[in-house]
């Protein structure tokens, strides 16, 4: 590169040719200083070889995306520990990790899929999965679940129209919760379980007798995504069913339905505590209710809040002992959309072995993995409350794996909302109600 | 083109650009949405449905009871929010000891977050929280479940949080009208022996009109908007679904349908463009309101 000074006058020329020794450096080009050419060199260097790495990087390196809901301060760091072990067994694959709430989680997957974007791994819960597959957003994994599939359960919550779109991963449940207490106040033996819904109701009307603070019964308000999971065990205990075999017909109003949601009513109405979930918790563990259907985080929160509760977890009593109970579950799904759908995959394998899923289950107290082979573990055997999920897992249904099923889970809830909070006293209309919207969203 | 109109469009760039793709583009997009049958999760399948949302939309109950519940809102809170901040401004523009105080104290609320707000008003209303132990105090019946989880109680409850939270930042506003009314005026009518409430139904309240109406125009606008409370409190139940909370329901949540969602939203945008004309018209009207 040449520097040249430009001066306008020939008068500042040679003021300056007189100043500097008689060079002329007007009419040579100035040279830049050696140093100077040495350190350009370098970067030019630099910046090639850094090129060059990047390029060949990106060539070797393979990043997926994750979204997933676990961000309590136990479980993260298992997740993180998992991600690691799986980037140190495949140097060639790394995972970006991003948290999603449950309160805005599923609008953000929802906008994300919508846009053709979107990770390559995410968490579904198992209601959403069908409204996702049936619109073309998740990759069909069958063929490569063959070799896995009997070392798993729970693939009924990912199956939709005969192909499997996800990997489940923790499955849940609900049991009946007794305080022991409460229950020999009221004149049971301290083991005492109800084994039907006949024992069910007298244990709750004695505890309930007890004085005006304590309540025989939890019952769920009008809670979104909560409410349904409270009644069906109920409705499924009594024999009833949501659709005839062939899924032609609606049978939520049916005789046994309504049997169900008497019952449901009957409790709430006479012995009910009525509060959300956490609400309904908080009462429990404070020693104000008898019994309360919940899941296997309250075992957690008992354990980190270091409750001195006398309690026990038993079977969902039924018509006929034992009762069926909700089933559920965190399902690890491709998106369609992704261009590394094999090394999704591959991580998906990864978390989903017994050691991980057991590492998952120790941090968040989780009682029910889907792999078997990590559930026969000394850590899930030897908890008599972790026994009692595991057993009525067994025991549970999963509603329909349907695309419609987020609209039918509202109609179910309103119709039990009515029931239970309505103006007028009835019990079968809202069920009636229930059936036809629910006819015509299956028609449309 | 010369320099000036360049320097002028130059200027006038960075704004137009962020109102064309900002605002202008999802609005007219928006409308054209509402004219179709958009689904989020399927939007290469969209299809041109005419006015069939806007008819399903005005022969749907929810959709009903979201725009009876919105306007029970409206016409609930703005009458108390504007009367009570009007009270407040007159009390705090008073010389006493203390004012700087309440004055901070009453503003509090609007610089706290909504949802902040919300939550713990969620607390004081449940059963056995401190609003049930006070009503219960004085004799008055509470809601057995908690006031929230009661259809005759859950949308005033939130519309009477809001009424709290609102009021004092109305109340700044009134004081700055009250300020800007000169004094003379008060002196004149001290000298010809003009009581307290004289004055204030000759000078002040003419004077504070355009201040009022002002209020009126945003409060409005804000409260048909009426969403975080509901989200956070009562996610629509117990006779609380607006229109806002029925627009984020339908689009993003159980049916995702954006087609439907998009129609609602333009008849709101229409109900508070009425209102808001109405409101204009009053603030222009050159006789007294009152």
């Amino acid at each position: 590169m040449n520097f040249r000074i430009r001066l306008d006058s020939k008068q500042q020329k040679d003021f300056l040719i007189d100043r500097i020794s008689g060079i002329d450096i007007f009419n040579k080009p100035m040279q830049p200083p050696k140093q100077m050419i040495a350190v350009k060199q370098a970067l030019y260097a630099l910046v090639l070889s850094l090129t060059l790495f990047i390029f060949s990087h990106a060539d070797a390196v393979t990043t997926i995306e994750f979204w997933q809901f676990w961000t309590d301060a136990e479980i993260k760091p298992v997740i993180t520990e998992i991600v690691n072990d799986f980037e140190k067994q495949n140097p060639a694959i790394d995972v970006n990790v991003t948290d999603l709430t449950w309160a805005n989680g599923h609008e953000k997957i929802v906008i994300a899929l919508a846009s053709k974007s979107g990770p390559d791994v995410l968490e579904l819960g198992s209601d959403w999965v069908a409204q996702f597959a049936d619109a073309g957003h998740l990759a069909d994994i069958t063929a490569s679940t063959a070799s896995d599939s009997a070392q798993f359960r729970g693939w009924g919550l990912s199956t939709y129209n005969s192909k499997i779109y996800g990997w489940p991963w923790i499955l849940g449940t609900r049991v009946l919760f007794t305080n022991r207490d409460l229950i020999t106040k009221a004149g049971f033996d301290s083991v005492y379980h109800p084994i039907n819904f006949t024992e069910l109701k007298k244990a709750v009307y004695k505890v309930d007798s007890l004085g005006k603070s304590i309540y025989g019964w939890g019952s769920n308000t009008a809670e979104k995504h909560r409410l349904y999971k409270k009644f069906l065990p109920f409705f499924w205990s009594y024999g009833a069913r949501l659709f005839s075999d062939d899924g032609k017909y609606c049978l939520i109003a049916s005789d046994y339905a309504v049997d169900a949601l008497k019952l449901y009513k009957e409790l709430h109405d006479s012995c009910g505590y009525v509060a959300d979930q956490r609400g309904i918790e908080d009462a429990f563990l404070d020693g104000k209710i008898g019994f309360i259907i919940s899941g296997d985080w309250l075992l957690k929160r008992i354990e980190q809040e270091e409750r001195k509760i006398n309690f026990a977890t038993t079977l969902i009593p039924g018509t006929k002992f034992p009762g069926k109970s909700f089933l559920g579950g965190e399902i690890l799904c491709v998106n369609n959309a992704s261009e590394k759908k094999e090394a999704a995959l591959k991580f998906i394998k990864f978390i989903s072995v017994p050691e991980n899923q057991l590492k998952f289950c120790k941090a968040n107290r989780s009682s029910t993995p889907s792999n078997k082979q990590s559930q026969k573990n000394e850590y899930f055997t030897s908890n008599p409350h972790f026994l009692t999920f595991d057993k009525q897992i067994q025991l549970a249904i999963h509603p329909p794996v349907d695309p419609d099923w987020v609209q039918m889970e509202d109609i179910i809830e309103r119709a039990v909302e009515e029931a239970l909070f309505g103006k007028d006293d009835l019990v079968a209309e809202p069920l009636r109600t229930a059936r036809r919207k629910i006819e015509a969203l299956k028609n449309k | 083109m010369n320099r000036s109109l360049t320097k002028v469009l130059g200027f006038a760039l960075p704004w137009s650009l962020t109102f064309l793709f900002v605002w202008l583009f999802p609005l007219v997009y928006a409308l054209v949405m509402g004219f179709t049958d958009y689904n989020l999760l399927r939007p290469d399948e969209a299809k041109w449905v005419g006015f069939q949302n806007y008819s399903t939309l005005l022969a749907d109950p929810d959709f009903i009871n979201a725009i009876k519940n919105t306007f029970i809102f409206v016409l609930g809170t703005i009458p108390a929010t504007t009367i009570m901040a009007l009270i407040m401004a007159l009390l705090v523009n008073r010389s006493f000891k203390g004012r700087g105080l309440f004055r901070s104290a009453y503003f509090l609320p609007s610089i706290t977050s909504l949802v902040v707000i919300s939550l713990i008003f969620t607390n004081l209303y449940q059963r056995g929280g401190y609003i049930a132990q006070l009503a219960s105090m004085i004799g008055i019946t509470v809601p057995e479940y908690g006031f929230l989880y009661d259809n005759a109680t859950a949308l005033y409850s939130i519309m009477a949080m809001d009424v709290w939270m609102s009021v004092g930042y109305y109340m700044l506003i009134f004081l700055a009208g009250l300020k800007s009314i000169p004094d003379e005026l008060y002196e004149v009518a001290e000298i010809s022996g003009v009581g307290y409430f004289r004055k204030l139904f000759s000078i002040t309240l003419p004077l504070l009109k355009p201040v009022a109406l002002f209020i009126l125009v945003i409060n409005t606008i804000k409260s048909f908007q009426v969403f975080v409370e509901i989200f956070v409190m009562s996610k629509g139940k117990f006779d609380t679904m607006t229109m806002v909370y029925f627009i984020y329901e339908k689009g993003f949540t159980t049916t995702l349908q954006s087609g439907y969602a998009s129609a609602a939203a333009y008849i709101l945008f229409i109900i508070i463009a009425v209102f808001s004309i109405i409101q204009f018209f009053l603030l222009r009207r050159k006789e007294p309101l009152w």
